[in-house]
């Protein structure tokens, strides 16, 4: 089954093209995680996906129905999106902003439901925030304020999530942190989750699949283990790196690298 | 400034209100006891106090709540949209417009701006009002878009509109010599001269559904306060709601502008004080935002009328006098 699936998709800000002809197809139901490096095109093809950039031609598919072909507040029931650093309007509460995920579920007049409250209550014991509900997002710590955002785009009650860079600006143990309250919904919830990530360890630890773009191409695709080698990152990032499986031989590991000479 | 729980902000706001309606109707040239006020609008006043009461201070009373309630959902809505607490229908030329349209139309009825209008010219003034503000609305919109809204630029647009709308007013009346210029500029300043019941049936069910229908709407206002991409992915269609709400603004700043004149600085500031007080979340901001904008309007006209009494100033002017040292604050306090 196929979460999102992409057709042949250009995307151009004004004469530069981005994503060049691309084909792919997100697997439902799995973690996975888009690597590459700078302008890439990683968090243009995000966008494009959220709707939040045109293409300039091709076809998006979100659970197998074509975008175009769908009403806005319909396709916000079914993906929510977090993009790289989310402007927060100033003195509002968590509880408030979490509420604003139930937007696209919601009718135009009244305010929140029976479940509407319990979706939001959810999402805020997911994030483990609950001590913070009624505290103001300015005053949070930088990763419990990223858990905000994340618990907003839970309350949105969606089965694909998708997230550009959550962990940039984050010391270790908040990147953490973030990515294992998104490993525990994609394993108790079954709700697909895709990342854009710097980290490479941390990718191949979380992801159960990796895209690895270049230049708005499609360079390797598939479990960690089969695509994060030595090849492939020399080909997207242009270093020689040495890898190694994790204690656990369940994924590899980037020891060491450097750039490439010559 | 810590958030204060919305039930006592607004008892303590609602209170301020109760102040200043009693103040509005008791002081005057002819003063009148809070107990008389009750007599007379039960029907059981002197003939002096039912005229001053029921057919003066009442009347202009409900135009004042109209317009600062008009003006503060007008400058609230205008902030959201724009992202920018320094946005306000008054800064960015849709009074402006209005007013213009206004001078236009009167000019053209009659060269005596202080004579009552017309029964015919009070309903279609405020139509006049709206298409003007309408039309500088749509100018600066268009200006300030190419494939969608930036809010940086309409309001520096709309900045720039204001001043030639404001050029365009002063040559307009200059024309027509010394004496008329003096008196559309009380008109231009902002003031409730003259509003009576003629004005408040019109513009009080005009405000009464205008900011129902806002307030029905807090939810996309609410999500119009993220940034866009988070809007867009919430389903909210950005450029639809955006000229929808704008629309609103014309509505209700336009027919503020009608009856008052350019009342400025109150759609910037209570919008923001009510932000201070309870947050950004819209249904209960836009409430206290009138409260606000009322208890701000009645205070002012109240001084207005009397303090250098029988010569009345423009409320506007004395909400400037108040408006400026506080938008001086807040640009001193931007980071």
């Amino acid at each position: 089954m196929e979460a999102i699936s992409v057709k042949n998709l250009s995307v151009a800000y004004e004469d530069n093209l981005i994503i060049d002809n691309m084909n792919l197809s997100i697997p439902k139901g799995e973690i996975s995680i888009i690597i590459g490096a700078n302008g890439c095109g990683k968090s243009t093809l995000l966008k494009t996906i959220a709707r939040i950039i045109k293409p300039k031609s091709g076809e998006i598919r979100i659970n197998e129905k074509n975008i175009k072909k769908q009403k806005e507040k319909h396709i916000a029931t079914q993906i929510a999106f977090l993009p790289q650093g989310p402007i927060c309007p100033s003195g509002i509460t968590v509880r408030e902003l979490v509420s604003y995920g139930r937007f696209p579920h919601q009718k135009m007049i009244g305010g929140l439901s029976i479940h509407d409250k319990e979706i939001m209550e959810w999402a805020i014991d997911e994030t483990g925030l609950k001590d913070f509900e009624d505290r103001e997002i300015d005053s949070l710590s930088g990763g419990q304020r990223q858990r905000a955002w994340i618990a907003m785009t839970l309350a949105q009650e969606t089965d694909i999530i998708m997230l550009d860079e959550p962990t940039t600006y984050l010391d270790m143990s908040y990147q953490l942190e973030v990515l294992e309250v998104l490993e525990r919904l994609n394993k108790k919830n079954n709700i697909t989750v895709v990342i854009v990530l710097h980290e490479l360890n941390n990718a191949c630890r979380f992801a159960s699949n990796i895209i690895g773009l270049k230049q708005g191409k499609i360079i390797c695709i598939g479990n960690p283990t089969e695509v994060i080698t030595t090849e492939n990152l020399r080909e997207i990032y242009g270093i020689d790196v040495k890898l190694q499986l994790s204690e656990n031989k369940k994924y590899p590991i980037c020891v060491e690298y450097e750039l490439m000479r010559g | 400034m810590k958030k204060r729980s919305f039930k006592i902000t607004t008892l303590i706001l609602l209170s301020l209100l109760c102040i200043s309606l009693i103040l509005y109707l008791s002081w005057g040239s002819y003063k009148i006891s809070p107990l008389d006020i009750v007599k007379t609008i039960l029907g059981q006043g002197t003939k002096m106090q039912n005229a001053a009461i029921l057919n003066n201070r009442i009347p202009r009373m409900l135009v004042g709540i109209s317009v600062g309630i008009a003006l503060s959902t007008a400058g609230a809505l205008l902030q959201t949209i724009t992202k920018n607490e320094l946005a306000d229908s008054g800064i960015i030329g849709i009074n402006a417009g209005a007013a213009a349209a206004a001078v236009i139309f009167i000019s053209l009825k009659t060269n005596n701006y202080y004579s009552e209008l017309g029964d015919l010219s009070i309903y279609v003034l405020p139509f006049m009002a709206i298409l003007g503000a309408g039309v500088s609305a749509t100018i600066i919109y268009f200006l300030s878009s190419r494939d969608r809204v930036r809010p940086k630029r309409l309001l520096l647009i709309g900045l720039g509109i204001n001043a030639g709308l404001n050029a365009f007013i002063t040559f307009f009346t200059f024309r027509g010599g010394v004496s008329d210029y003096n008196r559309v500029l009380i008109w231009i300043s902002g003031s409730l001269w003259g509003a009576g019941w003629n004005y408040a049936k019109i513009i009080m069910p005009l405000v009464i559904i205008m900011f129902t229908i806002v307030l029905i709407n807090y939810k996309k206002l609410d999500v119009l306060n993220l940034s866009d991409e988070h809007a867009i992915c919430l389903g909210l269609n950005l450029n639809k709601e955006r000229k929808k709400f704008l629309t609103f603004v014309v509505i209700l700043s336009g027919g503020a502008t009608a009856f008052a004149g350019n009342v400025g600085f109150i759609g910037l500031i209570s919008p923001h004080i009510a932000r201070k007080l309870v947050g950004p979340y819209h249904k209960n901001f836009l409430i206290i935002s009138a409260i606000i904008s009322v208890v701000i309007i009645l205070f002012a006209d109240v001084v207005s009328r009397n303090l250098f009494s029988p010569i009345e100033i423009p409320v506007g002017i004395t909400i400037s006098i108040l408006g400026v040292p506080y938008f001086i604050y807040l640009m001193m306090k931007e980071k």
